[in-house]
């Protein structure tokens, strides 16, 4: 069942989202310049350490547990640096951004992406393009997370000066009314902020939402929004 | 004896070079032949010491790890180059397989990852993301130096092979079990990028492109065939 957002866009939130942004990058930069560099320079002594006492096995035992434990940590800062790191919104196209993104869920989940993004795609505002991106970011998240599907199509076009986001998969499925109501959704959860979310940035620009869903047989999300 | 693989490590965190240092220096199979923390003297230290693989850190104070990267694919004996980053979003992988790296390692797996990768780029394969494959195809693409359409992917030759012989979209979507609406984004995007407004001025360079070249370009890369 389809369900349809519109309103009109604010230029306090357009500037609030292009601010987020940057406030993401600096903490991002701060985890790779301290905790990352410390922790892989960590692991790599304790590496040393667990060959040289081969003949020890309590004491490998426990650096071997030291070593899980910072891996363990690792893996986390990963997750979080791949979900909010900006992809240089300023300095790089919309078609390239996309398909970064792309290939960073792919390599990150395995499931495949069809990208298709129309060669007319072209530049648009930079509120647009973050909002596209984390967009497509928490739409391919979901459809890792519940789907079901082994692939997800990814569709980008431009229609005069709208800019279209398709995503679709033939998965599950879920009634849409029902998530579309849930209370929970409104959270933001381990970086994810959910279709509440989506539908959120959708109207800070004045855009379209459309999510359509057929349990057994698939879901798509479209949104419209102004390209400038 | 088979010799060991020499290697040069170039970070600009000295806890990380200590770290790595004793790691690599630890196996039987590698030598660490020097390390730096500037940037700059990265392919000068390859001149002098001659390593078989450079593990290079892509965010270095005061250069770009691409401006290094570049400057050592026109040394004359370049060295094989695994970049060593904490970021695996598309923009490091495509600047690392862009600027002609031989493989990525993670900053935020576990160190033993960048010791697997070291051998496997000195045994010739390139160590890239499973999902970077349409990109590697594109690099292999562009090997073909001077040539009529050497910047096309994979897909793109597929496709400019059929236009050549006279198939409409239809048919060559059949063929290549794509969409319809696939097969025109990718005639649009072959047509850009030969400079031919049609499939006759298409089908006319994928004649003389099949004619040898009278110097073609050395590919740097084996391509696809190494890639693990």
């Amino acid at each position: 069942m389809p369900s349809r957002k519109r309103d009109a866009p604010s230029k306090a939130s357009r500037r609030l989202l292009a601010a987020n942004e940057r406030e993401l990058g600096r903490i991002v930069l701060d985890m790779h310049d301290g905790p990352v560099q410390d922790i892989f320079a960590a692991l790599s002594q304790l590496q040393v350490l667990d060959r040289a006492l081969e003949h020890d096995e309590a004491s490998q035992r426990r650096v071997r547990q030291a070593m899980a434990l910072l891996e363990r940590v690792l893996g986390e800062i990963r997750n979080f640096i791949g979900a909010f790191r900006p992809p240089g919104f300023e300095r790089r196209e919309l078609a390239e951004i996309i398909e970064g993104l792309a290939v960073q869920h792919e390599t990150l989940t395995d499931q495949v992406v069809q990208l298709t993004v129309a060669p007319n795609v072209g530049e648009c505002a930079l509120e647009t393009k973050i909002a596209l991106y984390r967009i497509l970011q928490e739409a391919l998240a979901n459809g890792f997370r519940h789907s079901g599907a082994t692939r997800q199509a990814v569709t980008v076009e431009r229609r005069a000066e709208t800019i279209t986001l398709a995503v679709s998969d033939d998965g599950r499925g879920f009634s849409t009314r029902q998530v579309l109501a849930r209370e929970e959704d409104v959270g933001v959860e381990g970086g994810h902020f959910g279709l509440r979310g989506i539908q959120d940035r959708v109207a800070m620009l004045g855009g379209t939402f459309t999510l359509t869903s057929v349990v057994g047989k698939g879901t798509t999300m479209t949104i419209a929004l102004p390209a400038e | 004896m088979t010799p060991k693989v020499r290697v040069l490590l170039a970070d600009d965190h000295a806890i990380v070079l200590e770290g790595l240092r004793a790691l690599v220096d630890g196996e039987p199979d590698l030598q660490v032949v020097g390390s730096t923390t500037d940037g700059t003297a990265v392919a000068d230290l390859v001149v002098q010491l001659r390593p078989d693989v450079v593990v290079l850190d892509l965010e270095l104070a005061g250069i770009r790890g691409t401006e290094v990267l570049a400057a050592l694919r026109a040394l004359k004996e370049p060295p094989k180059v695994l970049i060593l980053t904490a970021y695996n979003d598309g923009e490091s992988i495509r600047s690392a397989l862009d600027a002609g790296a031989e493989g990525l390692a993670l900053k935020t797996q576990s160190p033993q990852q960048t010791i697997a990768a070291i051998r496997q780029v000195h045994a010739g394969q390139l160590v890239f993301p499973q999902a970077a494959r349409r990109w590697l195809e594109e690099r292999a693409g562009s090997g073909r130096g001077g040539r009529e359409g050497a910047d096309l992917t994979q897909r793109e030759r597929e496709v400019w092979a059929l236009v050549a012989r006279g198939l409409p979209n239809s048919e060559i979507a059949k063929k290549l079990g794509l969409s319809a609406n696939t097969v025109k984004f990718h005639v649009q995007h072959l047509f850009h990028k030969l400079g031919v407004k049609n499939r006759t001025a298409a089908a006319l360079k994928h004649a003389s492109a099949e004619r040898p070249s009278p110097s073609p370009g050395q590919p740097r890369t084996g391509g696809l065939s190494r890639f693990p």
